[in-house]
C-alpha cells in the first residue's frame, strides 16, 4: 500500500515536473519579468527529477528495508563500496581525460573498462557478503536464534544491489542537478529535444532498477552455482553500458532510452522469475520436512 | 516486489530472524548524525547564494565575528592574500584554536575535580541558551530575508525566546520527553556548525584536522585532559555535566515519556547482546544508585563515560562511549565537526557531500567496532574526519572529472 502510494506521488510529481518545464520554456517567451511562481516551478522541477531517478528505490527503501536497521546499514556500506569502485576507475582513468569526442572507440575503451572492473568487483563484494554472513550465523547461534533464512539472504542482495544503484545515480545523476533547482533548463547538442536533465534522470532510473536486481540474480547465482544467472548479470551491465553509447550519436538518445529502459524490464522480469521460483522451490522443501 | 515481502511471512511466520533486531542501536545514532548533516547543507544551500542582498549583509556581520576576525587579523599581519598565506593564516589559526580548547578542557578539568559542578551546569545552560538565542536568532534573519518571509519584529522575539528557553531547558532537565532533548540537541549542533561553516575555506580544514589530532591525543594519551576527565568521573561515579546526545530510545513500557532512572538500589540486571561487525557489544553488569538530591545517572561498572571537551564559548562532550543503558553516547563537537565538513564540501559540490556523508558514516562505523571491540571511550573525530577529507580530495580531483565526462556525453555504466 506504501508502494502504491509512493508511486502514485512519484508519477504525479513526474507530470508536474514535465508541466512545469514546458510551462516554463513557454514562460521564459513572454516580456521578462521575473515571478516568485516561476521560482517554486523549477524547485519542483529539480524535486521532479529526482524523484524520477530515485522514485523506485525511495519507494523500496520505504517498503522493504527502512524496517530492518541492519538492511540500511548494508545499504550505507554496499553505497560506499561502489563508490570506492567508481573512485578507483577515475583515477584510472584520470590520465586520459578529457577524451575527444569523436572518438568512439576511446569511449567504448572506457565503458567496457568500467564494467570489467565493476563486475569484477561484485565478486569481491559477494566474499565480503559471504563473511558477513558467517559472522552473522555465528552469532544467531550463539544468540540461539535461527540461522539466515533463504528470504534475509535475497533481503541483503536487495539491499546490496539498492545500494549499488543509488551509487550510481547519486554520483551520474543527482550531483549534477543542482542548475535545474534555478530557473533555466540545460540541453545537450546530441540530443536537443529533451532536457539534459531528463535524460539522465531516466538513464540512472534505468540503470538503479537493473543494478539492484542484478544483484539478486548474482547473489542467488553464487548461492546456487548456477552458470546461467552468474553470466546473466555481467552480459547485462555491458549490454545496458553498450546501449549508452548509442547516445554519442546525435539523435541517438531517442533509441537509446527506450532501450536502455527495455534493459531494465528485462532484468526486472528475468529476477522476478527467479526469485518466484527459488521461493516456491523452498516454500515446497519446507512443508514437505 | 510485493512477492517478496508477502512471501517472507508464511515462510517466517512464528520465527523472527535476527536481522530484524540487529543494528538497531547503530541506526539511532545514524539518523541523528544524518539529519543533522542533512539539515546544515540545506542551509549551506540556500543561504549562500552569491547575488543576495541577505548574503552581503551576511558578510557584513560576518567581519565582525570572531574566528573570520581572527583570520582576517592574521591576514592584515600578513599583508597579502596569496595561497601560501591563506595557509599560514589558517595554520596559524587552527593551532591556536586548538591551544585555546586545550586550555579550557584543563580548565573544566581542573572544576570538575573541586566538585564545582554546579557552576558547571549553568555555564552550560547559559552557553546553550547563547547558542540558541543568539546564533539561532542569526540564522533565522537569514532565512527570513533569504526567504522573504513575512514576520514582524515583536513574533520574531517572543518566539525567539520561548524556543530558546525551551531548549535550554529541554538539553538540561531530567524529566522532558527526551525526544525533544534529543531534538534541542540537534538543532544547536546545526546552529554551531554551520556558524562554523562560514570560516574562510583553508581554516575550516585546518580546523578539522587539528581538532581530530588533537581528539585523539586528548582521549587516549595518559595525560590527555579528556581522559582525566573520564578517570575522575569513573572514580567518583557522577556524570560529567556536558551536552552529550545519548541514543536513548523511548521506552513506551515506562508509562510516561520522561528519562526514568530507577532508584533503586542494587539491581543488578545482566544483558547480554553479542557482537558482531556493526552492532555494539557488551557484556554488561549494572548497579544502580540512588543519590538524595540529585538523580544521578547509574554507571556501567568498568565501562567510562565520555569524554569532554570545549568548544569556544560552549562545552561539549567529545568521543563515543556507552551510556548508562547500554545506549551509545555521542558528543555535540562529534555532530557538530561531522557537520562542518559535510557543510564546506556543500560549498563546492553535491558529489562532494555525497562522498564526504559516505565516508564519515564509513568512520563512525569503524569507530563504533573500535568502541564493541574496546570497550573505553573513544575518539569519534579522529577516523570519521580523516576518511571525510580524504574522500573529498579524491572525488574533488579524480571523480568529478570523470563523471561529468561521462554524463556530459549521456555515457553511464
Amino acid at each position: 500500500m506504501i508502494m502504491i502510494f509512493i508511486f502514485i506521488s512519484y508519477y504525479t510529481n513526474f507530470l508536474i515536473s514535465l508541466f512545469a518545464s514546458s510551462l516554463h520554456r513557454r514562460r521564459r517567451q513572454r516580456k521578462g519579468e521575473r515571478s516568485q511562481i516561476g521560482d517554486t516551478m523549477t524547485v519542483a522541477a529539480g524535486v521532479g527529477y529526482v524523484l524520477i531517478a530515485l522514485g523506485p528505490a525511495l519507494s523500496l527503501f520505504a517498503s522493504v528495508i527502512a524496517k530492518k536497521p541492519f538492511l540500511i546499514l548494508t545499504l550505507l556500506s554496499s553505497t560506499l563500496f561502489w563508490l570506492i569502485s567508481l573512485i578507483i576507475l577515475a583515477g584510472a582513468w584520470r590520465a586520459f581525460l578529457p577524451v575527444k569526442s569523436t572518438e568512439l572507440w576511446s569511449y567504448s575503451l572506457l565503458i567496457l573498462t568500467s564494467v570489467g572492473f565493476q563486475e569484477g568487483i561484485r565478486i569481491g563484494f559477494w566474499r565480503l557478503f559471504k563473511k558477513m554472513e558467517d559472522m552473522l550465523n555465528a552469532f544467531a547461534d550463539r544468540v540461539s536464534k535461527p540461522r539466515l533464512f533463504l528470504t534475509d539472504k535475497m533481503l541483503l542482495a536487495l539491499a546490496g544491489g539498492l545500494g549499488h544503484g543509488l551509487a550510481h545515480a547519486v554520483f551520474f545523476c543527482l550531483s549534477l542537478l543542482t542548475p535545474a533547482f534555478g530557473p533555466a533548463t540545460f540541453y545537450v547538442d546530441k540530443c536537443s529535444n529533451i532536457p539534459f536533465f531528463l535524460i539522465s534522470a531516466i538513464i540512472a532510473l534505468g540503470f538503479v532498477i537493473i543494478h539492484t536486481f542484478s544483484m539478486v540474480i548474482a547473489f542467488n547465482g553464487y548461492i546456487e552455482g548456477k552458470r546461467k544467472d552468474q553470466i546473466f548479470v555481467p552480459f547485462a551491465h555491458l549490454i545496458a553500458a553498450l546501449i549508452t553509447l548509442i547516445n554519442l550519436v546525435p539523435g541517438g538518445c531517442n533509441i537509446g532510452l527506450p532501450l536502455l529502459c527495455i534493459m531494465a524490464g528485462t532484468t526486472l522480469y528475468y529476477s522476478w522469475q527467479l526469485v518466484w521460483r527459488r521461493l516456491t522451490e523452498h516454500q515446497t522443501t519446507r512443508s514437505s520436512d | 516486489m510485493d512477492d517478496r515481502s508477502t512471501d517472507s511471512d508464511p515462510v517466517t511466520a512464528g520465527e523472527s530472524s535476527i536481522l530484524d533486531t540487529l543494528g538497531e542501536d547503530v541506526i539511532r545514532i545514524v539518523s541523528p548524525v544524518s539529519l543533522c548533516m542533512l539539515l546544515v547543507v540545506l542551509l549551506v544551500s540556500s543561504l549562500s547564494s552569491t547575488n543576495d542582498l541577505s548574503s552581503s549583509i551576511s558578510s557584513l556581520f560576518l567581519s565582525s565575528t570572531t574566528p573570520t576576525s581572527f583570520s582576517s587579523l592574521n591576514l592584515l599581519l600578513l599583508g597579502s592574500d596569496s595561497t601560501w598565506e591563506e595557509i599560514k593564516s589558517a595554520l596559524i589559526t587552527a593551532l591556536s584554536f586548538v591551544v585555546v580548547v586545550t586550555l579550557l578542557t584543563f580548565l573544566l578539568v581542573l572544576l570538575f575535580y573541586f566538585r564545582c559542578t554546579s557552576f558547571l551546569r549553568i555555564y552550560m545552560g547559559i552557553s546553550s541558551l547563547f547558542v540558541l538565542s543568539f546564533l539561532g536568532g542569526f540564522i533565522s534573519l537569514l532565512l527570513i530575508s533569504h526567504f522573504k518571509i513575512p514576520i514582524d519584529p515583536l513574533t520574531f522575539a517572543i518566539l525567539l525566546f520561548n524556543l530558546s528557553v525551551v531548549g535550554v531547558f529541554a538539553v538540561f532537565m531530567s524529566k522532558f520527553p527526551i525526544s525533544m532533548n534529543q531534538g534541542y540537541l540537534v538543532a544547536i549542533g546545526v546552529l554551531t556548525a554551520y556558524w562554523f561553516t562560514m570560516l574562510p575555506e583553508w581554516t575550516t580544514w585546518a580546523l578539522l584536522i587539528a581538532m581530530s589530532l588533537y581528539d585523539l591525543a586528548a582521549v587516549l594519551l595518559p595525560v590527555g585532559p579528556l581522559r582525566l576527565l573520564v578517570e575522575l568521573a569513573m572514580s567518583r561515579n557522577e556524570e560529567i555535566p556536558a551536552l552529550v546526545y545519548e541514543a536513548r530510545p523511548v521506552d513506551p513500557q515506562l508509562g510516561d515519556r520522561v528519562r526514568v532512572w530507577r532508584e533503586t538500589t542494587d539491581v543488578s540486571i545482566e544483558a547480554t547482546e553479542n557482537s558482531t561487525n556493526s552492532a555494539n557489544v557488551q557484556t554488561v553488569q549494572e548497579t544502580r544508585l540512588a543519590v538524595s538530591e540529585e538523580i544521578t545517572a547509574p554507571l556501567i561498572e568498568a565501562f567510562p563515560q565520555t569524554g569532554d571537551r570545549h568548544l569556544g564559548t560552549e562545552e561539549e562532550e567529545d568521543g563515543i562511549g556507552l551510556g548508562s543503558s547500554g545506549a551509545i553516547k555521542l558528543g555535540l563537537g562529534d555532530f557538530i565537526f561531522y557537520s562542518v565538513l559535510v557543510g564546506r564540501a556543500a560549498m563546492y559540490d553535491y558529489m562532494t557531500v555525497y562522498a564526504c556523508y559516505l565516508a564519515i558514516m564509513a568512520g563512525l562505523g569503524v569507530t563504533l567496532l573500535l568502541l564493541a571491540v574496546y570497550r573505553k571511550a573513544l575518539p569519534a573525530l579522529p577516523v570519521s574526519i580523516m576518511l571525510g577529507v580524504v574522500f573529498y580530495l579524491l572525488t574533488r580531483v579524480l571523480l568529478e572529472v570523470f563523471v561529468v565526462q561521462c554524463s556530459s556525453n549521456l555515457l553511464m555504466f
